[in-house]
């Protein structure tokens, strides 16, 4: 799939003429929204037929030949949450507190009426539970879609820094 | 104090139940890595890891790192990661090719079978320095089958072929699957580790006593768990429904055990005959080509839903992997899972495979991640000094034999895996060095 490819050559600093501010709105809701456990809600972001995917090596070319930390499609971001709100998920009980930081916010690309984008941004974010604080680190890929005032996403991609480390168990969504 | 005499590892199993050191006690760990991981037959890689000459991979035997290379004859290898020189970690990387292996520390330069064939300024050699004598060692015996290759660390002991005995046919369920016959463990790994000692996550894989209860977050309100495989629309029957009881095709379930600690569960019950996709069906198609329409069906009905080859390797049948349970330390041990591609099956199904083993055995699965949680905090609770025993006496008495697998049978409700694993234990660790 062409919308998994993240371009080889950036351009440096973003496109010229696009104003980064309601991107960078979107980002900041968007973590909100996890940082609230609003997970329907973070869900809803997601065009009918969006992605998220989180690799597990660095420049991993495609989610379909190799193993992923996340490959969700709608349904299975579904499933994740409810399970998320099922009263005996062990490893939520009690559930993570995290904080999402987006800095660093560059848009890559823009179709030519500005109604598709690929976004870039830092992020960070800090999870604890039980007497264990761990952080997130890597450089996150948006692909959005105008929608009114807003986007919707139809891929987001995190390349984390120890995409190909060993964790504990991850139970919320980066 | 501990010295592991025979008459102190014996008293820590009883028929029923084992005591809280084995989990717990760092002299136990230090002489499990001896008795156990020294010696057992350990996976040390998959020859479609190392497709060609000089491909290697690096990885841990307990806590000793190996390389897993093929030489230039075409042959695997099997290497201690550790320069005969001085003792560093000569391959750094996860996996890569190498034409030779070099230690960062003086240059010693090894051939890809392990043999010294350079050291930097022989001339300051010492008179009787033989470069013979100085080569990576490697794994004192080597067993392969159908590209498992499996090591053991120690000069003697049981065969690969006794080892293996009758899981062979575990291997080849899984391994049948393949039109050409062949599997690849090559579409990356999860790696994943949790704060307790090894033992948790061995126990747990033949343990289908906890899915219920442990696992309630993945069944939906009819109590049928989420689908894992490509083409099914819900997964296996767990609860009823209404009542949250254990179901009775559950309840059906049965595990087995043979030598060694070995043993597997039975397959678990799905709907075969609504099983259905375009990626599962075309699947279908070309496993028939290969092996005919009555065998293909066969092979499609699973017999085992989980195998272990003790002590740490897994083979799940029902969502397709390979995992290796690692130890680190008493309290810490990490596991890898290998996706399996099935050699001449349509990408799409390889493909759904992968993605569905994301979410059940990943650090972010549905399944594993309350598991990981179950082994943390028992290590936790296993502090206490107050309660010595833990209680593994679930179907004791009712073990019964299985002529067709030439194993023991029981519910797979019950504890007999758990209590056929320390009977290994206690074969491995009563013998001294």
């Amino acid at each position: 799939m062409d919308s998994l490819i993240l371009p080889t050559t950036p351009a440096a600093g973003g496109i010229e003429g696009i104003d980064r501010e309601p991107f960078e709105k979107f980002l900041i809701h968007e973590g909100r929204l996890l940082d609230d456990r609003k997970f329907e809600a973070w869900m809803e972001l997601f065009t009918e037929d969006g992605l998220y995917w989180v690799p597990s090596t660095q420049d991993q070319p495609d989610p379909f030949n190799q193993a992923s930390l996340f490959f969700d499609d709608r349904q299975l971001m579904k499933t994740r949450i409810e399970r998320l709100r099922h009263p005996r998920i062990h490893i939520q009980t009690p559930p993570s507190r995290t904080n999402h930081m987006v800095s660093n916010v560059i848009v890559e690309e823009a179709d030519e009426n500005a109604e598709s984008f690929l976004v870039s941004s830092s992020m960070m974010m800090g999870e604890y539970r039980l007497d264990v604080q761990r952080f997130f680190m890597g450089r996150q890929f948006h692909r959005l879609v105008r929608e009114g005032n807003t986007f919707r996403i139809t891929l987001k991609r995190v390349n984390l820094i120890n995409c190909d480390s060993a964790f504990e168990a991850m139970a919320v969504p980066i | 104090m501990f010295d592991g005499t025979p008459d102190e590892i014996s008293k820590l199993v009883e028929p029923g139940r084992v005591h809280r050191r084995v989990y717990t006690d760092n002299n136990i760990f230090e002489l499990e890595m001896e008795r156990i991981f020294g010696r057992a037959w350990m996976f040390a890689g998959h020859t479609s890891q190392i497709p060609n000459p000089g491909d290697y991979v690096t990885s841990d035997i307990g806590r000793q790192p190996i390389i897993f290379i093929r030489h230039k004859d075409g042959k695997p290898k099997v290497l201690l990661n550790r320069c005969a020189h001085r003792g560093p970690k000569v391959c750094n990387e996860p996996c890569g090719n190498a034409k030779a292996l070099t230690c960062l520390y003086h240059g010693w330069t090894y051939d890809t079978d392990g043999s010294l064939i350079d050291v930097s300024m022989p001339e300051g050699a010492a008179p009787h320095f033989d470069k013979k004598n100085f080569g990576l060692a490697k794994a004192p015996r080597m067993g392969e089958y159908r590209g498992f290759v499996f090591v053991s660390l120690a000069n003697k002991g049981v065969s690969f072929n006794d080892f293996l005995g009758s899981m062979k046919a575990n291997i080849d369920d899984l391994v049948d699957r393949a039109p050409d016959g062949e599997i690849m463990l090559d579409a990356g790994i999860h790696r994943y580790f949790f704060r307790g000692n090894w033992k948790l996550q061995v126990e747990n894989v033949l343990d289908s006593y906890h899915v219920p209860y442990s696992h309630a977050s993945t069944v939906n309100k009819k109590g049928e768990q989420f689908s894992r495989r490509e083409g099914d629309d819900e997964g296996a029957q767990v609860v009823e429904g209404k009542t949250e009881k254990t179901a009775d095709a559950w309840k059906g379930r049965r595990s087995y055990v043979v030598d060694f600690g070995h043993g597997w569960t039975s397959n678990t019950e799905l709907k075969e005959k609504e099983r259905s996709s375009p990626a599962y069906d075309a699947y279908k198609v070309a496993l028939a080509e290969k092996v005919g329409q009555e065998r293909m069906e066969e092979i499609l009905v699973p017999e085992f839903h989980n195998s272990l080859l003790y002590p740490n390797c897994s083979i799940m049948g029902l969502n397709i992997h390979v995992r290796i349970i690692r130890p680190i330390s008493t309290d810490l041990t990490e596991v890898t899972v290998y996706p399996v591609r099935l050699k001449g099956a349509p990408d799409e199904m390889n493909s759904a495979n992968i993605r569905l083993l994301n979410v059940t055995h990943s650090a972010t699965s549905f399944v594993q991640t309350d598991d990981l949680e179950s082994f943390r905090r028992t290590q936790v609770g296993l502090q206490s000094l107050q309660s010595e025993w833990i209680d593994l006496s679930r179907g004791m008495g009712e073990e019964e034999p299985d002529p067709h697998y030439n194993a023991t049978r029981e519910s797979a409700m019950h504890e007999m895996a758990i209590r056929a694993q320390y009977q290994a234990w206690l074969h491995y660790m009563r013998e001294a060095a």
